[in-house]
């Protein structure tokens, strides 16, 4: 494990299950390890708090699930983005890049 | 939103399903995290580990899942109503109490509830019922049709008269209701007869043939429902009629009983003509969309064209129209209402018993409740938990309270007064379960979540620092509890004082003095068919040869008169009085009109005041005489020796055939108790003019037993004519009984009400002072072991309820007086401000709180010293 990975800041999990989901549907594994590949292994997700964020997503109607066939030719439940969830998406992600860049200008100047 | 919730029932409908998927998913994540681990060379078994390790608690995360899907809400409800059933079961006293109390709350407002709704939320059993008109003032047929003819706002009328006839098909010849019918009358009801037709437009003439429509109970008791009835013909007051058609089971009159139904140019055909003989009901169906102002107005015109046509008889017409739904129930509206109202009042105090029952519980549940929440259980769930607990109480409770009320709603039918008489039953509808269970829910909700919050807040806190053997002052006065119980005392008060102004105005009714003596007189009805008795002097023989042999009878005094004291019936006439200024045409004074005959005024035992009673002597071919009331003299003759003054009815044609009057009787109530008496004319039967007065009341006084009495009654007016039935069999006891009944009705259900409410409140205080005795029994055994003396002891414990009860008494008071002006309408002599009545009710509850104070307060005395500390 790497040492130095960081512990995922509050309410941010959902907004990067939205941006894996967007690229294709995927399954709650691979949903995990994409995020970790892709953040090259800086962010931790603690596994076991992936699913709940996924079931709270599907509620409220952002992704829906649908049972597939994995990869190595497993039963596995698969999640893909809804239009809605589309919509969320880009609310979250504006939201996210405001925040950063005034704190990182902030972190810059002051 | 809408997704949110389907998506959770779905998750719920399908939940073993759900379950099993997510422990697919979570099982697919652990393998393939495995596998990664394998591939990248460690053993399964470590593999396994590390993944294991890697996702956390299993079970956790499945809970989360759980949540996060929305099951939880639904689930752990399931979960607090099964856990809540099982705790109040385990404490069946608790819950007996606190279901007892709500259902006698519930009950109570689900019976007078079921009454409201029936009488008045219930449309009338007519098509389209807002469209009908009464007119409370009786008009005749010329007249009626004229209007008929003349407007344009209503879509039909019609016009009905209730004679009472005989009919004389099997066995005692019996007396029947029969409504003597104008055909319009149908259509306005839109009623249908279920065999055979309905009187027809051409049948509705002078000299049409003698048809008859029956109602259905007649159908069924005297003709045993016979299916072939219809072209059959019945014998009613010695005349052939024709069975045409059978009205069906729930047709009823709006205000009238009727057995048969017959057409008014028929049976009636001398007075149907007859434009003064004001005998008629009249109903009326306005077109669709047509305001009542309008046609009030059209009428109002036809009304004043009447009057100026007929003067003589039409002069103060002024009929006015009324909605057919407030005509019936416009006077038992407010009383129910009040009732509705008060009984309202008793539910509040049995919630306020619940929710101190509750607390009480919340208290000595408190070890239990620090055990759930030091293993976890946060407050929101806890008080969640409470509030299922408590809102299935009073479910449990409402329950309850529905068989309670279908024994009230029985009670209430046996009692109801005249007023009520349409009520045969009191159904319990879909309306009066939702309203059960909307109350019953409320008031879980609503005081189940009082003390579940109180108990959140500071109380439990505080009862735990009781347990912990202090003994502050403050112990057990919750001020939640304090409110509660100084609101009791004074709704009870405001339903006491509401009680006490009915008793006293019924108190007063009853001791109004009706003008004669109703013990032990009985009373009996009978009329003269008028094809066997068409002549006055027939009728005369039989009434004399009748009297002559009941009052052979030893110990019997009997007389006879047209309409009996406080039946409320009577004719009036216009009447002239010999040597006063001539008054114009049709507004001469209106006078009761009663014949009589026998020593009527001694059986009844009516004092004359001034001259003398009737002799055998007035009779036929002698000087025409009468007697008058006070209230004539006061009224036509005030200052007067009304002795020897010449009276007569304006009908008579010129010269008046003078009646002199030889004396003044006494004034009776003949209208009711609460009502003013109107001038009266008695005059004896036997010089009547009127040969249509073929009906007779015979008043009879004995001490022989009544059955007996009656039978041996019957059987001399059989012998004189057996085709004559005797009905109306009632003691003027009983009469005086059914006069009062309403005002009874109100009294008794207000007063049960205002009991309930004054023990409800008295249990309540009486809890509270209880509950604080055993919440302090060290510190009184303490105060005892010090020497404190008994009167000590009693007012420390009784200080707080006796200081809340007072409160509460002096704010009830304030409250009566701001509430029982709505009795106004229903009080008899009685200001609704009655401080007598104040004073004595206020006086009562005192004692009653005092009384409930001081007997658990007794038992502190008998506290030990050593048993009280030995408890710790």
């Amino acid at each position: 494990m790497p040492s130095r990975s960081i512990d995922l800041p509050q309410g941010t999990l959902d907004l990067l299950i939205l941006r894996t989901l967007s690229l294709e549907p995927l399954h709650g594994w691979a949903v995990s390890e994409r995020i970790q590949q892709i953040s090259s292994d800086v962010l931790r997700v603690q596994q076991g708090s992936l699913y709940p964020a996924l079931h709270r997503l599907e509620r409220r109607g952002w992704i829906k699930a649908r049972w597939g066939t994995s990869e190595n030719n497993r039963k596995a439940k698969f999640y893909e983005l809804t239009k809605a969830g589309r919509r969320e998406l880009e609310i979250e992600q504006d939201a996210w890049q405001k925040l950063t860049a005034a704190v990182g200008q902030i972190l810059e100047t002051a | 939103m809408l997704h949110d919730l389907l998506f959770r029932l779905r998750t719920l409908m399908r939940r073993p399903a759900a379950e099993n998927e997510l422990n697919d998913e979570l099982r697919f994540h652990i393998e393939r995290q495995t596998d990664k681990y394998v591939k990248s060379g460690m053993s399964h078994a470590e593999a396994l580990r590390r993944a294991r390790l890697e996702f956390g608690g299993l079970d956790q995360v499945k809970n989360e899942c759980r949540e996060a899907r929305g099951v939880s809400l639904v689930e752990s409800l399931v979960q607090d109503l099964h856990y809540s059933a099982r705790t109040l079961l385990h404490s069946p006293a608790f819950t007996a109490c606190a279901v007892l109390t709500l259902a006698l709350g519930i009950g109570a407002n689900t019976a007078i509830f079921s009454v409201v709704n029936q009488v008045l939320l219930n449309p009338l059993p007519y098509p389209n019922p807002q469209e009908l008109l009464a007119a409370p003032e009786n008009d005749s047929l010329p007249n009626l049709e004229d209007i008929q003819r003349q407007t344009k706002s209503f879509a039909s009328s019609g016009g009905i008269n209730i004679e009472p006839m005989d009919f004389s098909g099997t066995g005692e010849p019996v007396r029947v209701h029969g409504a003597y019918v104008d055909v319009g009358l149908f259509t306005t009801l839109g009623a249908q007869p279920v065999l055979g037709r309905l009187i027809s437009a051409d049948e509705d003439v002078k000299g049409g043939p003698r048809n008859v429509v029956l109602s259905y109970p007649f159908w069924r008791d005297f003709l045993g429902s016979d299916p072939h009835v219809l072209g059959k013909a019945i014998r009613l007051s010695d005349n052939s009629y024709t069975v045409i058609g059978v009205m069906p089971r729930d047709f009823t009159l709006p205000k009238e009983l009727a057995d048969v139904f017959v057409s008014l140019w028929v049976g009636y055909p001398d007075a149907a003509a007859e434009r003064d003989v004001h005998f008629m009901h009249t109903y009326w169906r306005l077109k669709p969309g047509v305001p009542l102002a309008q046609a009030q107005a059209e009428i109002a015109h036809v009304d004043r064209r009447l009057a100026e046509e007929f003067p003589h008889t039409e002069k103060e017409r002024a009929t006015l129209l009324i909605p057919l739904h407030e005509w019936l129930v416009g006077d038992v509206r407010p009383a129910l209402l009040i009732l509705f109202g008060a009984v309202g009042l008793v539910l509040l105090i049995a919630c306020a018993n619940f929710a101190m029952l509750l607390m009480v519980r919340a208290v000595a549940r408190q070890r239990e409740l620090v055990i759930r929440a030091s293993l976890g259980a946060r407050n929101r769930r806890l008080i969640r938990q409470r509030l299922t607990e408590n809102t299935l109480l009073a479910l449990v409770g409402g329950a309850a309270g529905l068989i309670a009320a279908k024994a009230g709603t029985t009670l209430l039918l046996a009692l109801r007064p005249a007023e009520l008489r349409r009520l045969d039953a009191i159904p319990m509808d879909a309306r009066v379960f939702l309203f059960v269970f909307a109350i019953s829910l409320l008031t879980g909700l609503l005081f189940g979540l009082l003390p579940a919050w109180s108990a959140s807040r500071g109380d439990i806190a505080e009862a735990l620092r009781e347990n912990a053997r202090t003994t502050t002052t403050g112990v057990s006065r919750s001020p939640l509890r304090s409110f509660l119980v100084t609101a009791e005392l004074a709704l009870a008060l405001i339903l006491l004082a509401g009680a006490g102004l009915l008793i006293k105005g019924f108190l007063r009714l009853r001791s109004v003095d009706p003008g004669f003596n109703p013990a032990n007189v009985i009373t009996m009805y009978l009329q003269l068919p008028g094809s066997r008795y068409p002549q006055i002097p027939m009728q005369t023989n039989f009434r004399r040869e009748l009297l002559a042999r009941i009052n052979a009878f030893p110990g019997v005094e009997a007389a006879m008169i047209t309409d009996l004291p406080l039946a409320g019936n009577y004719v009036g006439h216009r009447v002239v009085v010999d040597g006063q200024a001539t008054r114009a045409e049709g507004t001469e004074p209106v006078v009761q009109t009663l014949s009589v005959m026998g020593e009527f005024f001694g059986v009844m035992q009516i004092p004359i005041r001034n001259g003398r009673d009737f002799s055998a002597m007035d009779r036929e071919g002698q000087p025409r005489v009468a007697i008058v009331n006070e209230e004539f003299v006061r009224q036509l003759l005030p200052g007067q020796n009304a002795i020897g003054t010449r009276i007569d009815w304006t009908r008579s044609s010129d010269p008046h055939e003078w009646m002199t009057i030889i004396g003044v009787a006494g004034d009776v109530k003949h209208s009711g108790l609460n009502q003013p008496v109107d001038p009266a004319v008695y005059a004896p039967f036997s010089q009547n003019d009127e040969a249509w007065r073929k009906f007779m009341t015979l008043v009879i006084r004995s001490r022989v037993p009544e059955a007996s009495l009656v039978e041996d009654v019957k059987k001399q007016v059989w012998s004189l004519d057996s085709q004559i039935p005797v009905s109306g069999i009632q003691s003027m006891d009983d009469l005086l009984a059914v006069s009062v009944a309403q005002q009874r009705f109100n009294m008794l259900l207000l007063g049960s009400f205002a009991a309930l409410a004054v023990a409800l409140a008295g249990v309540g205080i009486y809890g509270m002072v209880a509950y604080r005795v055993t919440q302090r029994t060290q510190e009184i055994g303490v105060y005892i072991a010090l020497g404190a003396q008994h009167r000590d002891v009693l007012r420390l414990v009784m200080k707080d309820g006796v200081k809340l009860g007072l409160l509460g008494i002096v704010l009830g008071l304030a409250g009566a007086v701001a509430l029982t002006r709505v009795m106004v309408s229903v009080l008899f002599e009685v200001k609704p401000t009655d401080p007598a009545t104040l004073i004595g009710v206020a006086l009562l509850l005192a004692v009653v709180a005092m009384l409930a104070c001081y007997i658990p307060a007794r038992r502190a005395l008998s506290i030990h010293p050593m048993t009280a500390l030995r408890r710790e």
